[in-house]
C-alpha cells in the first residue's frame, strides 16, 4: 500500500466511525422529499451546514481558482486538444474506473447493472480500443444510466448527509460522500500509481473534464441571487434523487 | 317517492360519466410548446445576430403562452407570499419571470439538434408530471421533468426538474434564506440589481 493511501484509509475510518455514532441524533434532520412531494408546497429538501462561514470562504477561494487558473487553463486545452479527443480522454478515465461502478452496484444490490458495467468494461476495453471509445454505450446501447459511487451506496443504507462541506478544489461535497470519495479511490487505478504519476495524471483528468463543461457554472451563477446556497441546494438535490434511483 | 328516484337515476348515470377525459393533455400541451421553441431555434431567417431581438420576442410569447410565472413566485417564495400585497406579488412576479427569461432563454438558445424523448406522465389532478430526456449530440442523456397545473382547459408549467435538481426549489432555498437573513425588501432590491 502507498503512503498516500494509509492516509486516505486513516480518513475512511474516522469519518465512517464519527458517521455511524452520530447518524441519530446529530444528522436526523436530512429530509429526502416525499415522492409525491410536487402536491405539497413546503417540502424543501435541507442539509445541516454549521460550518457555512467556513465553507463560503473556501467556496470564494474556489470561484477565483476557477476564473484565475483553472479555467483559462481549460480553455487553452480546449484550443489544443480537439473536442473528439477530449471527449475520447474522458470515457478512458469512465472505463477504467468500472471497479468503482461495479462494485458499488453489487452493494446496492443491482446485480443487473453490475453486469451491464463489467460487460460495457469488455467492449469498450476491446472494441472501443482501451476504452477511448464508448462503444457499448453509443452502438449497442448497453448502458447503466446512474453511474454508481460510494456515497449513494451508504446514502441507500439510510445514512444521511451528515453536513455539508465546500473542498478546496474539488467543490461541494457531504460528509457522507467525502467518505464515499475516500473509499471509492481503493478501487481507481490511478491512485495505484506513485504520488507525482498520480497528480499528474489527476491534473490532467481534471482539466479534460473542465474543458468538457465551460461555461455551465458561469451560467449557474447568472441565475442565482446567492450562488453559495443555489449550487448546496442544487448539490443535495442531485445526490438525493441518485440515491433514490 | 318518485321524484326521489328520478334523482337517485340521475346522479347514477352523471357518476358513470368519465372523469379522466383530460389524460394525457398536459404531455400533448407541453410539446406544442417544445416543439414550437424548437422551430423558432431552427428558423434559418432568425440565424444572424440583428435578428436575435426578434428570435427571443418570439420565443418569449410561446413560452409564456405555457409556464405559470405567478404560480412559480408563489412557490419558489413559500409562505411569504401570503404575506404580501396584491401590488407587491404583481411586482415580484414579475422581476423573477424576467431573471428567468434572461437566464434561461440564453441557455434555451445554445440547443439546436438535440432530440427530446417523452418518456412519462403522472396525472393526479390538478397537478401532472411529465417526463422527458433531451439526448445531445454526444448521446448525453439529460433528464428533464416538467411539473404542471391545470387552469381550466389549459395545463401550464410551474417547476422544471433537470437532472433532479427542481428549479422552484433551488429559488426557494435562496429567497428563504435571503428573507430570514434581511429582508423581503433586500430580496426584491437583489432582485432588481441582478436583472439591471
Amino acid at each position: 500500500m502507498v503512503k498516500h493511501q494509509k492516509l486516505g484509509l486513516f480518513l475512511f475510518c474516522f469519518i465512517f466511525i464519527f458517521l455511524v455514532l452520530f447518524k441519530c441524533t446529530v444528522f436526523a434532520e436530512d429530509t429526502v422529499s416525499h415522492e409525491e412531494d410536487y402536491l405539497d408546497e413546503e417540502t424543501m429538501v435541507t442539509v445541516a451546514d454549521p460550518l457555512e462561514p467556513w465553507n463560503r470562504l473556501v467556496f470564494q477561494f474556489n470561484d477565483r481558482l476557477y476564473f484565475w487558473l483553472i479555467k483559462p487553463v481549460a480553455k487553452g486545452y480546449s484550443m489544443v486538444v480537439p473536442e473528439d479527443f477530449r471527449h475520447a480522454i474522458s470515457n478512458f478515465f469512465h472505463n477504467i474506473t468500472v471497479p468503482v461502478r461495479v462494485v458499488n452496484c453489487l452493494l446496492q444490490g443491482k446485480i443487473k447493472s453490475a453486469g451491464v458495467e463489467a460487460v460495457s468494461f469488455v467492449l469498450n476495453t476491446t472494441g472501443g480500443v482501451f476504452g477511448l471509445y464508448d462503444f457499448a454505450g453509443k452502438d449497442l446501447k448497453l448502458r447503466v444510466m446512474d453511474d454508481e459511487d460510494l456515497g449513494q451506496t451508504i446514502g441507500s443504507y439510510g445514512i444521511g448527509n451528515g453536513i455539508y462541506v465546500v473542498w478546496p478544489v474539488l467543490g461541494p461535497s457531504t460528509l457522507r460522500d467525502t467518505l464515499g470519495i475516500l473509499g471509492d479511490a481503493f478501487l481507481d487505478p490511478v491512485n495505484y500509481l506513485e504520488l507525482d504519476s498520480t497528480i499528474m495524471v489527476r491534473s490532467i483528468e481534471f482539466t479534460n473534464k473542465t474543458s468538457l463543461h465551460l461555461g455551465e457554472y458561469e451560467d449557474m451563477k447568472a441565475s442565482a441571487l446567492d450562488p453559495y446556497i443555489a449550487i448546496q441546494d442544487a448539490y443535495i438535490q442531485y445526490r438525493n434523487k441518485k440515491i433514490r434511483k | 317517492m318518485k321524484k326521489g328516484f328520478i334523482i337517485f337515476t340521475v346522479l347514477f348515470f352523471l357518476f358513470l360519466i368519465p372523469v379522466r377525459s383530460y389524460s394525457s393533455e398536459p404531455m400533448k400541451q407541453l410539446r406544442v410548446t417544445v416543439d414550437k421553441v424548437l422551430e423558432i431555434l431552427k428558423r434559418p431567417d432568425l440565424k444572424s445576430p440583428d435578428k436575435e431581438e426578434l428570435k427571443r420576442k418570439l420565443l418569449r410569447e410561446v413560452i409564456s403562452e405555457r409556464f405559470d410565472f405567478q404560480e412559480m413566485a408563489k412557490r419558489a417564495l413559500a409562505r411569504h407570499w401570503r404575506k404580501r400585497t396584491t401590488q407587491e406579488k404583481k411586482e415580484f412576479v414579475e422581476l423573477f419571470r424576467t431573471l428567468l427569461e434572461r437566464t434561461y432563454l440564453r441557455r434555451i438558445e445554445q440547443y439546436s439538434d438535440e432530440r427530446i424523448i417523452y418518456k412519462d406522465e403522472r396525472i393526479e389532478p390538478p397537478y401532472a408530471l411529465v417526463k422527458t430526456v433531451v439526448v445531445t449530440g454526444q448521446s448525453v442523456e439529460i433528464p428533464i421533468d416538467y411539473r404542471l397545473i391545470q387552469r381550466s382547459n389549459d395545463w401550464k408549467v410551474y417547476d422544471v426538474i433537470i437532472e433532479g435538481v427542481s428549479l422552484v426549489n433551488n429559488y426557494r432555498k435562496q429567497f428563504v434564506q435571503i428573507i430570514r437573513s434581511s429582508s423581503y425588501e433586500s430580496l426584491v432590491e437583489r432582485l432588481r440589481k441582478k436583472i439591471k
